[in-house]
């Protein structure tokens, strides 16, 4: 695997973890505010880094069934969200590859 | 030993340039030449191709020489010597570099006197070796006189050059006495020695080529095994004698390496292993006079006492991870440098004297020349994801797909005392790390590709007098991972880095050759390599296979006839002995073709 960085965004706003500031999503790939996770609000991103993700579940969402797989934080294990892998109803499927943080794990970072 | 020839004979396989893993018939660069003469004569008929332009294909940034040249060497090492003898007719890339066909020249053309200066320009000799080329050189100069009939000239020689560089007084005696030689035929007899005008000259080129071999590190002495997890950097201590490692297991371990004792008797052992780190280790440094170690690990930099393993000092004053550590040339203290875009100048006890802050890039590397001018940056590449057109999604774990490069300079020159940039070097992609060379002339860069729309991996070197690009060296692999090289060789005169591929590169400084490419090393990445400062012969290199292996050049009592090299015996290690030594098993006589990397698979 080898020694890597973690990654690191730029842009108007960077989203971290709330736990440990790693970066993880920029507000320029935010594609919605609209959403809900487990802790109230949450957003829907386009491209989310830094982020390791677990096994494919699948989960029924108000809006249908979903295979998803939880992302967690790469240094503190924190779990952030989920990924959509698959929507199985025609009009969700732009979510498909597209990433959940939940609002009140993510804090302000530089 | 005889008079002629008295080190070796016709050594088949002897080059320092000759890559050991290969099967049976490797060729290098060096001999490439002596080869085609020993071989059948090369076709003529073969025309060169001219082609336009400089890249590979018109839509490709893969440099044509540079990638023709790999061909070429790959082709002669797996045997197929013709091939490689056509493609090098028809590209016009020869594998020599211009010291190595000048060298040629001179043996080959008896130009002596321009000889000795072309020997040392080859760079790859040390004192010793430097002494027995020249009694070789000097020699045949002698002996050809000798065969001509110009005796004064001859004795000349004798007394103001073999006199000198000779160790064995029966040596000389048995050379003098040739004198009495009543004609040219009674002398190549006597000397057993072809003549001017037979092999003779061709068989001196091949002994001096075992001699530079001799010089080169490219067998491993021993593998330490002790970290649990990915060995991620490495550095000797000023003396030589330690090394010390840091990794994945959240560990550092100063090892005890007596550089200057025979591979089969020295202790090589892990004196102490540091377990205070909480994440991985990822820095380390000596101070000067190698009382303390530095390790860094997340944004924590650790002081240790080299000698009792103690923790002198806890630093926190980075805010994120600290990527460089560097202690100052002029000992009044280190540099650190990290992703928070701080560079610290700390004591030598830890408190800090000034923070450099911001920096305009997030620091991964750094390094301070060693006359204190200037200090050299490195720094990371800031992703600024766009959203994607059409369902593209990001690799797991890796850049966004459509990630473009920024366009800021992030390899800065600062002028050390007034702390004010000197120097942008423009370079795109990842920049894994920096190293200057013991002149204070050249600056060394890793660059990887930071999307698949750039140049493939490459190391820089650049001039920082001229500053300008004057080498760039490539066939290692880089991509996401951190991987470093280094300067190694008397006079630095070679390149070698880490590589995703698990191999050991190693080119020639001033021609950009490859020379090596050296495995042993088993899956993942070589994440770094580092020459010992006190022994030109050997380096070390670490890897994801949680080992660290010792590379050295074979014993200096130089190949039977007809011997290769043999890679050290690398029996089964024991776990958890908490001690890897090998021993040297010798040459290998024969024309055993069985050594190598498939022989040492562990
Ligand atoms: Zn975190």
């Amino acid at each position: 695997m080898g020694m890597s960085y973690r990654r690191y965004l730029n842009g108007a706003r960077i989203y971290g973890c709330s736990n440990c500031k790693t970066h993880l999503a920029a507000i320029h790939t935010m594609i919605s505010r609209a959403f809900n996770g487990q802790h109230g609000r949450a957003y829907l991103f386009e491209v989310v880094v830094n982020v390791i993700e677990g096994e494919p579940v699948d989960r029924v969402m108000t809006t249908g069934n979903h295979t998803v797989r939880d992302i967690y934080c790469c240094k503190c294990g924190e779990t952030l969200g989920w990924k959509y892998i698959k929507a199985y109803e025609a009009t969700q499927k732009y979510k498909e590859g597209k990433y959940i943080l939940e609002r009140n794990l993510l804090v302000d970072v530089q | 030993m005889g008079p002629t020839n008295g080190h070796n004979g016709i050594a088949s396989k002897t080059n320092g340039y000759s890559k050991p893993h290969v099967n049976g018939s490797s060729k290098s660069p060096v001999l490439n030449g002596v080869d085609g003469l020993k071989l059948k004569k090369r076709d003529t008929s073969i025309r060169q191709v001219a082609l336009p332009g400089s890249t590979l294909y018109d839509d490709s940034h893969v440099d044509r020489e540079e990638y023709i040249r790999l061909v070429i060497q790959s082709l002669r090492d797996v045997g197929y010597i013709e091939s490689a003898a056509t493609l090098e007719a028809e590209s016009g890339y020869t594998m020599e570099t211009p010291e190595v066909s000048e060298f040629r020249r001179c043996i080959l053309e008896a130009d002596w006197s321009n000889a000795h200066a072309a020997l040392v320009r080859l760079g790859a000799t040390e004192e010793d070796e430097l002494w027995d080329a020249k009694f070789l050189i000097s020699q045949q100069k002698y002996l050809e006189l000798l065969e001509a009939g110009r005796t004064t000239t001859a004795l000349q020689v004798l007394r103001r050059e073999l006199a000198r560089l000779s160790t064995d007084p029966d040596q000389l005696h048995a050379l003098s006495s040739l004198i009495m030689c009543s004609n040219p035929e009674d002398l190549r007899q006597r000397a057993n020695w072809d003549g001017a005008s037979g092999n003779s000259r061709r068989q001196l080129l091949l002994s001096l080529q075992t001699e530079s071999m001799n010089a080169f590190p490219q067998v491993t002495t021993a593998i330490l095994e002790v970290h649990t997890d990915e060995v991620w950097n490495i550095a000797w201590s000023h003396s030589g004698n330690y090394l010390a490692s840091v990794g994945r297991d959240k560990t550092a371990i100063i090892w005890r390496v007596e550089y200057d004792k025979d591979p089969s008797t020295r202790e090589l052992s892990p004196q102490i292993i540091l377990r205070e780190h909480m994440f991985s280790v990822g820095c380390v440094a000596w101070s000067l006079d190698d009382s303390i170690l530095l390790t860094a690990s997340e944004n924590i930099i650790k002081l240790w006492n080299s000698k009792t393993g103690v923790c002198k000092e806890t630093l926190t004053q980075h805010t994120d991870v600290v990527a460089a550590l560097t202690w100052l040339p002029d000992n009044s203290g280190f540099i650190s440098g990290g992703l928070d875009r701080k560079i610290i100048f700390w004591d030598s006890n830890g408190r800090s004297v000034h923070t450099w802050t911001p920096c305009p890039v997030r620091v991964t590397d750094l390094a301070v020349m060693p006359d204190m001018t200037r200090l050299i940056v490195v720094g990371m590449y800031e992703t600024s994801p766009t959203v994607p057109v059409g369902t593209t999604t990001p690799p797991e774990g890796g850049p966004p797909a459509n990630a473009k490069p920024s366009s800021e300079n992030r390899a800065i020159v600062y002028d050390l005392a007034t702390k004010e940039p000197e120097m942008f070097i423009p370079l795109e992609g990842e920049l894994s790390s920096v190293k200057v060379s013991g002149d204070s002339k050249y600056a060394l860069i890793n660059r990887a590709p930071a999307s698949d729309s750039e140049p493939p991996s490459e190391i820089h070197l650049w001039d920082l007098e001229t500053e300008r690009l004057v080498k760039k060296y490539v066939g290692h692999k880089q991509s996401r991972h951190v991987i470093r090289s280094c300067f190694g060789g008397v006079d630095g005169a070679f390149i070698a880095s880490g590589s995703e591929d698990g191999i050991i590169y190693v080119w020639h400084r001033d021609s950009g050759t490859l020379l090596e490419a050296l495995t042993g090393h088993g899956a993942g990445s070589v994440n770094s390599v580092a020459w010992n400062p006190r022994n030109e012969r050997m380096f070390a290199s670490c890897s994801d296979d949680k080992t660290i292996r010792i590379w050295e050049a074979p014993p200096s009592t130089a190949a039977h006839p007809n011997s290769r090299i043999a890679e050290y015996a690398l029996p089964e290690l024991e776990n958890g002995k908490g001690k890897g030594r090998e021993r040297w098993d010798g040459y290998r006589a024969g024309s055993g073709s069985d050594v190598g990397a498939s022989s040492i698979a562990l």
